[in-house]
């Protein structure tokens, strides 16, 4: 019997096996296994739908996908290009769209007529509700989103007075664009996943991820009340505005745009009842949005640390130790400035003459990457004068470029065996997972300061300022020169990483997050009987007062008074019992 | 970096910066700390990051640019700032703003229907009907009558269709998805009766039928002209798909675009029409070519060019009313003139066997066919030059 019936809401991801954090997703569904999942997927493009899906376990009892990328199913199309069948439906469709678009229009930022910001976040989600009722009773709303008319809304409301002159200035293209992106981002609202079997017969939405994929999670809590809980692993916002700037938009329909999901992603926060970042930078970007602190819930990355296991234990051996060796592991790509790093090692080589660097990588994907590691090979050569450095890890060269598989480094965990000092050295950085495997393995770190490296290493491995090739080279040889120092380092930075980015902590956090939820926010149904009939007084009244009512009422004094009529330990249950 | 465990490289993991030589990295990391004694460090930043600043349209799209780079809220501390945001404020803040800048950065990218998407090849695929069908038409009177005639004519008509398939599923006439099969089932029909309708109408008024030879008397020429104005079909979409994306992009409102646009279509509709009476006209000059104007046949490919355009750019039900409207009309016109046989029903036939002994039995299909294409032209004046009709709606951007 399963304990929670989970919707599990993803975009591009888990179960395409192409997708986004499916990993995670997988190892989440089969660590939760006595409940059950069921999986509803929009897929972004043809070519996933075409690679297929991961194997599921089988407490995923159904998977729904719908295609963001195609507006060509009929059903999506119900409701025809006028929003409805009746004329009542189509003005309905009309007042709400001209809604949505003006508080689009609007912006997020604080305007000329600085309106009161929680009337326009209550106004966009009225508009929201009403689309999706509309779309809910008369059919699909794709046809009706793109239609002229609704372009011809959205003109209406940039060319108010009140828009911001970047919104002002949008010509027809950027409308036609605007209004094509949005409707992809509302495609949700046609989609026929709220009824009984499905979102709407769940104790739980959980979204794995921000924006589009969260839509659902909202109407369903909408019609049925099902709580919303939002993970986020990378900002769906931050990463829309990188997307934005490269798709080549005009400026007035990165604006729309930019302003819908703004508003999308500070609604989708107000709404769910716990929003779990994945780090530390995740959370200041949805802090930023309107998400409440009270219901943010960091909750790191999971990694399998089983195959770092005996490496951590064993600790610095002599092998290790003797090298003097630095290791950077990882993909080599511009982001991970490797050119800093070679000139780095360069000073510590004259420091240190003995030390080694090993760069070891996965195959480079793409031109732009193979190209940077042509450039790498060609100064590695010019810094380091000697036998030829690409020749693998058996030569004396001073650096060695090498890849995962090849003769000197069958796995991941034998590299890591052999280096003394790991070294990060990315200018850009999300979650540093090389990093975290190197605290596995319980070697001492130095890298730089980005992205989430601070709030991983926490102290126990050394930390240097992003393109600073001098304070990482004196980092490294500090390090290289305290063989002491580097054990305590590594000890401490493994027992932290098996502390925080396990995969089992990982799931017990979902796990007691999930009955955390479920018993704080459980969804209230109308029991039915057999002739599907509701039956009336099924849930006593008390059911729906929060607090401790069962508790108390065992006692005479309060089977003389109602819980809920205004003890005062009973308020202050209350509202522990509200405060999610 | 991807590797096989933690979440599948899912974890935030921004796109590359640009690669930075190596022989820029001292300057870069002479720019990326502020000097001492610098009066304004935002305003080195924002330099370095011109482009950036200009194009954001809100402090967020800063925000995010600026940790694409790697500045991290401690980088952001030595600009005086508590975080990337609030530098990523002051940044947005500060940037002159020019509201004619943003207007003329708007939209050159934006995807017109067949702007640019259209196979290679296109045109070589439209002239295929035209060809295939000339050349059954100058297959069959070489070859005896009977079974041999009877293959060349199947196989001739096999060819054609095929050769239809490959010129509207590619190139600017292609549908997607496909129209219904009620809707080809009638376009069949209305080629079907060019062909052979006239003669069997005529027949029927004077009181045949009276032998199956009576039925096949075909009339080669209109159908071979109206297969050959596929070619210039394809073309007139083509212009037409390409100059509503000029004015698309030239156009600020949507009202201004619909005043523009009209023109194209009356033009693309008038250039086909042009094209088709040229073909028809060559047509009646072959040899065995019946002495009549071929209205029907002009009406015909008239509507089948506008309920194909209209199609082209989302709009189906209209097309596929008119051309079941057109169709039933000469199901009709025939079967009334069978049924003024029975007995006391003579007045049924009355209307149609007037009107062919007026005019001929080339009215019914212009007539029908001619009614169908003028509404549908109305439709198409208000409809294709609604700007969401060109703007791509299939695959998503």
């Amino acid at each position: 019997m399963a304990l929670v019936r989970v919707a599990l809401l993803t975009e591009g991801g888990y179960p395409y096996l192409t997708g986004e954090a499916r990993l995670w997703c997988d190892r989440l569904v089969r660590g939760l296994e006595q409940h059950e999942f069921d999986v509803y997927a929009l897929s972004r493009s043809e070519r996933q739908e075409a690679r297929g899906r991961v194997g599921l376990p089988p407490n995923v009892t159904g998977v729904r996908t719908a295609p963001l990328w195609t507006t060509d199913d009929r059903t999506l199309h119900g409701a025809g290009p006028r929003g409805g069948r009746g004329r009542g439906a189509r003005r309905r469709f009309l007042a709400c769209l001209a809604e949505l678009a003006e508080v689009v229009c609007r912006g997020t930022g604080p305007g000329p007529d600085s309106s009161d910001p929680d009337d326009m976040a209550d106004r966009f989600r009225n508009a929201l509700h009403g689309l999706a009722e509309l779309a809910r009773a008369e059919g699909g709303l794709v046809g009706a989103l793109r239609s002229e008319a609704a372009v011809r809304t959205l003109e209406r409301a940039c060319r108010a007075p009140g828009a911001p002159a970047a919104v002002r200035a949008a010509r027809v293209p950027d409308l036609l664009a605007a209004a094509g992106l949005m409707e992809r981002a509302l495609r949700p609202l046609s989609l026929d996943w709220y009824g009984d079997g499905a979102l709407g017969s769940a104790d739980l939405c959980h979204a794995t991820a921000g924006g589009p994929a969260a839509l659902p999670g909202l109407l369903a809590q909408h019609f049925a009340g099902v709580p919303l809980l939002v993970t986020e692993y990378g900002v769906r916002l931050r990463a829309h505005y990188l997307a934005a700037g490269e798709a080549g938009l005009g400026a007035p329909a990165r604006a729309l745009l930019a302003s819908f999901h703004g508003r999308l992603a500070a609604e989708v926060y107000r709404e769910a009842a716990l929003i779990t970042p994945g780090n530390t930078h995740v959370r200041r970007w949805q802090e930023r949005c309107g998400a409440e602190r009270a219901k943010l819930r960091t909750v790191h990355p999971g990694m399998a640390a089983d195959r770092f296991a005996e490496i951590g234990e064993r600790g610095y051996d002599g092998r290790a130790d003797a090298s003097g060796t630095l290791l950077w592991v990882g993909r080599v790509e511009p982001a991970k400035d490797l050119v800093s790093l070679l000139h780095a090692f360069a000073e510590v080589r004259a420091a240190e003459p003995g030390a080694r660097l090993r760069i070891v990588g996965t195959a480079a994907e793409g031109r732009e990457a193979e190209e940077y590691l042509t450039r790498c090979r060609a100064l590695a050569a010019r810094l380091f004068p000697g036998p030829d450095p690409a020749d693998g890890a058996h030569d004396d060269g001073a650096v060695s470029f090498e890849e995962i598989g090849g003769p000197g480094v069958p796995d991941l965990a034998d590299a890591y065996a052999a280096g003394a000092v790991v070294v990060l050295s990315s200018v850009v950085e999300g979650f540093p997972i090389s990093l975290v495997e190197a605290m596995f393995c319980g070697r001492a770190t130095v890298s730089t300061d980005v992205g989430a490296v601070v709030e991983v290493i926490g102290g126990t491995g050394l930390v240097v300022p992003p393109r600073d090739p001098g304070a990482l080279a004196e980092a490294c040889v500090a390090l290289l020169r305290d063989p002491a120092r580097r054990e305590r380092l590594g000890a401490a930075a493994r027992a932290r990483a098996l502390e925080l980015f396990t995969v089992e902590q990982n799931v017990a956090a979902f796990r007691g997050i999930y009955l955390e939820i479920v018993s704080h926010c459980p969804v209230r149904r109308d029991a039915l009987d057999e002739a599907g009939e509701p039956v009336p007084f099924a849930h006593p009244a008390e059911a729906h007062v929060p607090g401790r009512w069962a508790a108390s009422a065992s006692t005479a004094e309060a089977a003389a008074t109602p819980s809920w009529a205004g003890r005062e330990t009973d308020g202050r249950d209350r509202l522990k019992g509200a405060a999610v | 970096m991807k590797r096989q465990d933690g979440t599948g490289g899912a974890v935030d993991a921004p796109p590359p910066m640009e690669p930075s030589a190596d022989t820029e990295i001292g300057a870069e990391i002479e720019a990326a700390a502020p000097r001492h004694g610098a009066a304004d460090p935002v305003k080195a930043l924002m330099r370095r990051h011109h482009d950036l600043c200009a194009r954001a349209v809100d402090p967020l799209e800063i925000a995010a640019g600026l940790e694409a780079h790697g500045l991290t809220d401690r980088a952001a501390g030595r600009y005086r700032h508590r975080d990337v945001f609030s530098l990523a404020e002051e940044m947005y803040a500060r940037v002159p703003r020019d509201d004619d800048v943003a207007g003329g950065l708007s939209g050159d990218s934006v995807d017109v229907r067949h702007g640019s998407a259209v196979a290679p090849g296109w045109a070589l695929f439209a002239l295929l009907p035209g060809a295939a069908c000339a050349a059954t038409a100058a297959a069959v009177p070489r070859v005896g009558a009977g079974a041999a005639r009877l293959a060349v004519v199947l196989g001739g008509a096999l060819a054609v269709a095929l050769a239809l398939r490959c010129a509207l599923r590619r190139g600017p006439l292609r549908v997607t998805p496909r129209r219904a099969p009620a809707t080809r089932a009638w376009v069949c029909w209305l080629l079907l009766y060019a062909l052979l309708g006239d003669a069997l109408l005529r027949d029927a008024v004077a009181g045949g039928p009276d032998e199956p030879g009576d039925l096949w008397e075909p009339a080669v020429a209109p159908v071979l002209a109206l297969t050959a104005a596929v070619a210039p079909a394809a073309l007139c979409a083509r212009l037409l798909a390409l100059a509503a994306g000029r004015r698309l992009r030239a156009s600020r409102g949507l009202d201004e675009f619909a005043a523009s646009a009209r023109p194209l279509v009356f033009g693309a509709v008038a250039l086909f029409l042009g094209a088709l009476a040229g073909l028809l006209a060559a047509a009646r000059t072959l040899p065995g070519a019946p002495g009549a104007w071929p209205a029907g046949a002009g009406a015909l490919g008239a509507l089948l060019f506008l309920a194909r355009l209209l199609a082209v750019h989302g709009f189906r039900r209209a097309p596929a009313l008119l051309l079941a409207a057109a169709g039933a009309c000469e199901v009709t016109a025939l079967a009334l003139v069978f049924a003024g046989r029975l007995p006391g029903c003579d007045v049924l036939a009355a209307p149609v066997t007037a009107a062919v002994d007026s005019w001929g039995p080339g009215v019914v299909p212009a007539a029908a066919c001619g009614a169908a294409a003028l509404v549908l032209l109305i439709h198409a004046a208000r409809t294709l030059t609604l700007a969401s009709a060109h703007a791509r709606t299939g695959a998503a951007p």
